[in-house]
């Protein structure tokens, strides 16, 4: 079932690239920017065609068209990879697991994000970079001062179990709903709040329908970036290496705009005035961090003790205690 | 090239006359098959995921309510309604059949759907009264069409479903809401132009309706009536998604048409569910189809090739309507709404985006193009349907309904060069 | 025998999907209404609903393929038949079982496809993502309801060379409407 590398004339390598966002945002950009890199560190030999928008495939089936080598390379969000069967990687949705970007780092940069990837291999899948979002932010029609504010609240999530439970700890109501509807949803009042990067709901000018949020940096959003394996294994070992190369450049740059992004939006929706942005004080963040983290003890049935507590680890040796 | 050839299968096997859904597959397979590196097995996969949207699930759902309505004696009670309100003046129960139509049109999200319920019972009581049959036929063939410009509407989800994943589609509740004001002129035309050729052959008037009669006929297609708050009121206020909405619906249906109107005796459901089911099931596959079809032509970049060819002809807005225009009312000789919709969407949506016309303007410019598709030959599902119950044939028919066509040509030429009667009332709301 | 057990349960399930999956949103609705309502909340909020639409999805897939096959028995799936209707009965005939057999070639194809795919995912953990139910099983309404349909295909084709009849779908059959008795009810008082 799986393809080899597609030939084109002269031998050159194609890869198609499908995502599902837009061509200016960050991921679509870092897109493009692997490209250019790719292109130029192969002199050609590589030619890497980019399909935005879900053109060709959609959220839901984009992972099967890898394995089935329809696609060579994609960037989805954490999130899809425990339907897929590795579970570990819902750890990237549990609050508070990050208490900062240094300790993401540490962890997508060192043995764990290594060790996470190479549970993707058995599916045929090798993971190449971890591409950011950002943390996210709670909105909603109400202030959202201490977690009890959350109950009773319709909150829209992207399918994902942590998420399901995270929301359930904080008493509201969890509901499963496509990104592009959640603006309507908002407006309408289908449900009251929802979760995302500064960045997302600026896009989605979701601040013109949202009246308060917290910078709550409650959770992270990521993508991987990761290539059919058998596509992989089989290109030659320089070209792998030049990819590798520029795959690292691209990240760097990838995920410096993510950052550049979020900063941007957050001063752009504070400057409309729409959404009332609260701060949370030393003592808030901790009662939200109290009320989440049975949500850590009840994953780790799903994505290990271990895993959880070498995340603890990384936490403490940035100084963190978690 | 690759596009010639596409195309040419596509045309040649769909004149044999096979299913256009299987027409549109097996393009797709043979081309992939013969001609491209695309594991053939992504076919598998998408044949599944193509349907994989919750959006996609308000088609079976308002199929299901529209069933239900049908059946039951909500029809009945709307042409009544409508012939006290209006019935007194020139046209008198025909013009009661337009009012019922646009009625209906608010709770059924198909026109021909919209003929059968209403045509079906106002026709024979037209002729009863002494109107000729085919002035009763061009009313219902035409003003049933209301079906899917007034929202819900069936044709609208398609649209959606046909643009998704460019940044600029439009949503469901958009649409809905852009189809009010429009779906209000076009019935309100058809209504002027039946007045107009009943006034000038002196047709049948009835005896204008008491204030008491006027309210009891309210209050006995008020259940019916109510439906229409639930289903746009549900999406406008926020209380329901569409698809919440069209299950919503659904289910109100069935409550009234069995224990409210009991029109329909709990032992027909099943087979009201077989319909309803068999029908969905039949524009599911069709959907699936298309959306494997426009797949294989965005990996072949013929939508974008196509784009950049039609701008670089620089031929501007107004020209690209009329050809936009001229291609669909060509399709609708052939092809029903959504089929038409869905393959020609995905090409059309890139170029008249580029071109700087909005989404939700085009998307009702095409749904009055295929109404106008579905009232004449030799393909128009209203027609046939009108003629079914008529049992007069397509030719009669044709002639019979030009008036009326006629006026729906003169609208979509306003729908098309005056964006305004689209967009004032979204944008009024707030939804855009 | 056989044949008639079949179409009875071809029948019933997709009647009973449409059924199950408006109720299935309905139910998921009204679980979002009472979970905003105080008190009630507190009884009804641990109840997790976040499963219906996609069951209500899968439930619609499936109806759609083995819906689609019983539209093969019925008629109901439109074609493009203005020229061949032109054509003189026995050159139609022809051109008939040519469509009959290019949809049970197209519908084979994709049934093997499907058993193929079906074949692969079985191979790994792949499960839904809120219902967390193997994919492989709701992958199967593809090979299923397509070999299904191959068979309707071929039935219909095989009925039309015995008999040279096709079913067909009344789009103007509207059961319980009978128009003459809905002119005496329909008629203005
Ligand atoms: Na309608
Ligand atoms: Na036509």
């Amino acid at each position: 079932l799986m393809s080899a590398p597609v030939a084109l004339a002269q031998d050159q390598i194609l890869i198609k690239f499908s995502h599902v966002v837009a061509p200016d945002t960050p991921k679509g950009k870092g897109a493009e920017k692997f490209k250019e890199l790719a292109e130029k560190a192969t002199a050609g030999k590589v030619k890497i065609e980019v399909y935005p928008n879900s053109q060709l495939y959609k959220d839901k089936e984009e992972l099967e068209a890898l394995q089935l080598g329809a696609v060579q390379m994609l960037a989805p969000s954490l999130a899809k990879f425990g339907p897929l069967g590795a579970k570990e990687f819902e750890v990237f949705d549990l609050p508070y697991i990050f208490p900062n970007k240094e300790v993401l780092r540490r962890v997508t940069e060192g043995p764990i994000g290594k060790q996470l990837f190479s549970k993707l291999e058995s599916k045929g899948i090798i993971g190449l970079a971890y591409w950011d979002n950002g943390f996210k932010i709670m909105s909603a029609n109400k202030p959202l001062i201490k977690p009890e504010d959350m109950k009773g609240q319709k909150m829209r999530i992207q399918s994902s179990k942590v998420l399901d439970a995270q929301m359930r700890a904080l008493s509201a109501l969890p509901q499963v709903m496509a990104f592009s509807e959640v603006y309507q949803a908002l407006q309408t009042g289908v449900v009251d709040g929802t979760e995302n990067p500064p960045s997302n709901m600026y896009t989605q000018k979701m601040h013109e329908v949202q009246k308060h949020a917290t910078l709550t940096d409650h959770g992270y959003l990521g993508y991987a970036v990761i290539v059919n394996k058998k596509f992989w294994d089989g290109l030659p070992a320089d070209i792998r290496t030049a990819l590798d190369g520029a795959m690292k450049e691209a990240t760097a740059y990838a995920n410096d705009i993510a950052q550049n992004e979020n900063d941007v939006s957050l001063a752009q929706m504070k400057a409309s005035g729409k959404t009332q942005f609260h701060e949370q004080t030393k003592e808030e963040r901790a009662a939200w961090v109290k009320a989440l983290m049975p949500v850590h003890k009840d994953a780790e049935s799903r994505v290990g003790k271990d895993l959880i507590e070498s995340i603890y680890k990384e936490a403490a040796a940035a100084g963190f205690k978690m | 090239m690759n596009a010639a050839i596409i195309f040419g299968l596509l045309l040649a096997l769909m004149l044999t006359g096979m299913p256009i859904s299987i027409s549109l597959g097996l393009t797709v397979l043979s081309f992939l098959f013969f001609l491209t590196n695309v594991p053939i097995d992504a076919v598998a996969l998408k044949l599944f995921t193509g349907i994989e949207k919750f959006e996609i699930m308000a088609i079976p759902f308002f199929i299901l309510a529209g069933n239900f309505l049908t059946h039951g004696g909500v029809a009945r009670r709307m042409i009544n309604f409508a012939t006290a309100m209006v019935g007194h003046w020139h046209g008198g129960l025909g013009l009661a059949g337009v009012m019922a139509c646009a009625l209906f049109a608010a709770v059924s999200g198909s026109s021909p759907a919209t003929v059968v319920a209403i045509g079906s019972i106002i026709l024979p009581a037209m002729v009863a009264q002494g109107f000729p049959k085919n002035f009763g036929a061009g009313i219902v063939t035409t003003s049933g069409a209301l079906g899917i410009l007034i929202p819900p509407s069936i044709v609208m989800v398609m649209y959606c479903v046909a643009t998704t994943g460019h940044p600029q589609a439009p949503s469901i509740g958009q649409m809905f809401i852009a189809g009010v004001v429009p779906g209000i002129m076009l019935a309100t035309l058809l209504g002027f132009t039946t007045w107009y050729r009943a006034r000038k052959f002196g047709y049948p008037r009835l005896p204008k309706a008491s204030g008491a009669q006027r309210i009891k006929a309210l209050r006995e297609s008020f259940w019916g009536l109510l439906l229409i708050v639930v289903v746009m009121g549900g999406i406008y206020s926020g209380i329901f998604t569409p698809t919440e909405a069209a299950a919503m619906a659904a289910v109100y249906a069935f409550i009234v048409a069995v224990f409210i109107y009991k029109d329909m005796p709990l032992s027909r459901v099943p087979k009201v569910l077989l319909d309803s089911a068999s029908m969905s099931a039949m524009l599911l596959y069709i959907i699936t189809n298309a959306v494997l079809f426009s797949f294989l032509m965005t990996s072949e970049q013929i939508p974008q090739n196509m784009a950049a060819w039609i701008l670089d002809q620089n031929m501007g807005v107004w020209v690209f309507l009329l050809v936009v225009n001229i291609l669909l009312l060509a399709a609708g000789n052939f092809m029903e709404p959504s089929s038409i919709v869905l393959i020609m969407a995905p090409i059309l949506f890139p170029v008249a985006m580029k071109l700087g016309i909005d989404p939700v303007h085009f998307g009702i410019l095409i749904i009055v193009n295929m109404e106008v598709g579905m009232c004449h030959p030799p393909v128009g599902l209203n027609l046939y349907v009108a003629s079914g119950i008529t049992k007069m044939g397509i030719t009669e028919l044709t002639v019979a309904v030009w008036p009326w066509l006629l006026t729906m040509l003169i609208f979509l030429g306003m729908v098309t060069y005056i964006p305004a009667i689209t967009l004032w009332f979204p944008r009024l709301l707030g939804f855009m | 025998m056989l044949l008639r057990l079949l179409d009875r349960l071809e029948e019933a399930l997709i009647a009973f999907l449409m059924a199950a999956a408006t109720l299935v949103i309905f139910a998921a609705v009204v679980h979002r209404y009472l979970s905003g309502v105080p008190v009630i909340q507190d009884y009804v909020l641990h109840w997790n609903l976040a499963w219906a639409q996609e069951l209500c999805i899968y439930m619609f897939v499936w109806m759609a393929k083995f819906g689609a096959a019983y539209g093969v028995r019925t008629g109901i799936h439109v074609g493009v038949d203005v020229v061949i209707n032109r054509m003189r009965p026995d050159l139609r005939a022809k051109f008939v079982l040519f469509g009959l057999g290019a949809g049970a070639l197209f519908t084979g194809i994709v049934g093997s496809l499907g058993a193929r795919f079906v074949y692969h995912i079985a191979q790994t953990e792949q499960v839904s993502a809120d219902l967390e139910m193997p994919m492989w099983i709701v992958y199967l309404a593809v090979p299923l309801g397509s070999y299904l349909m191959c068979f309707r295909f071929l039935q219909v084709a095989w009925t039309f060379v015995r008999t040279g009849e096709l079913p067909h779908h009344d789009h103007a059959q509207v059961d319980g409407i009978d128009p003459v008795e809905a002119a005496k009810e329909g008629g203005p008082a």
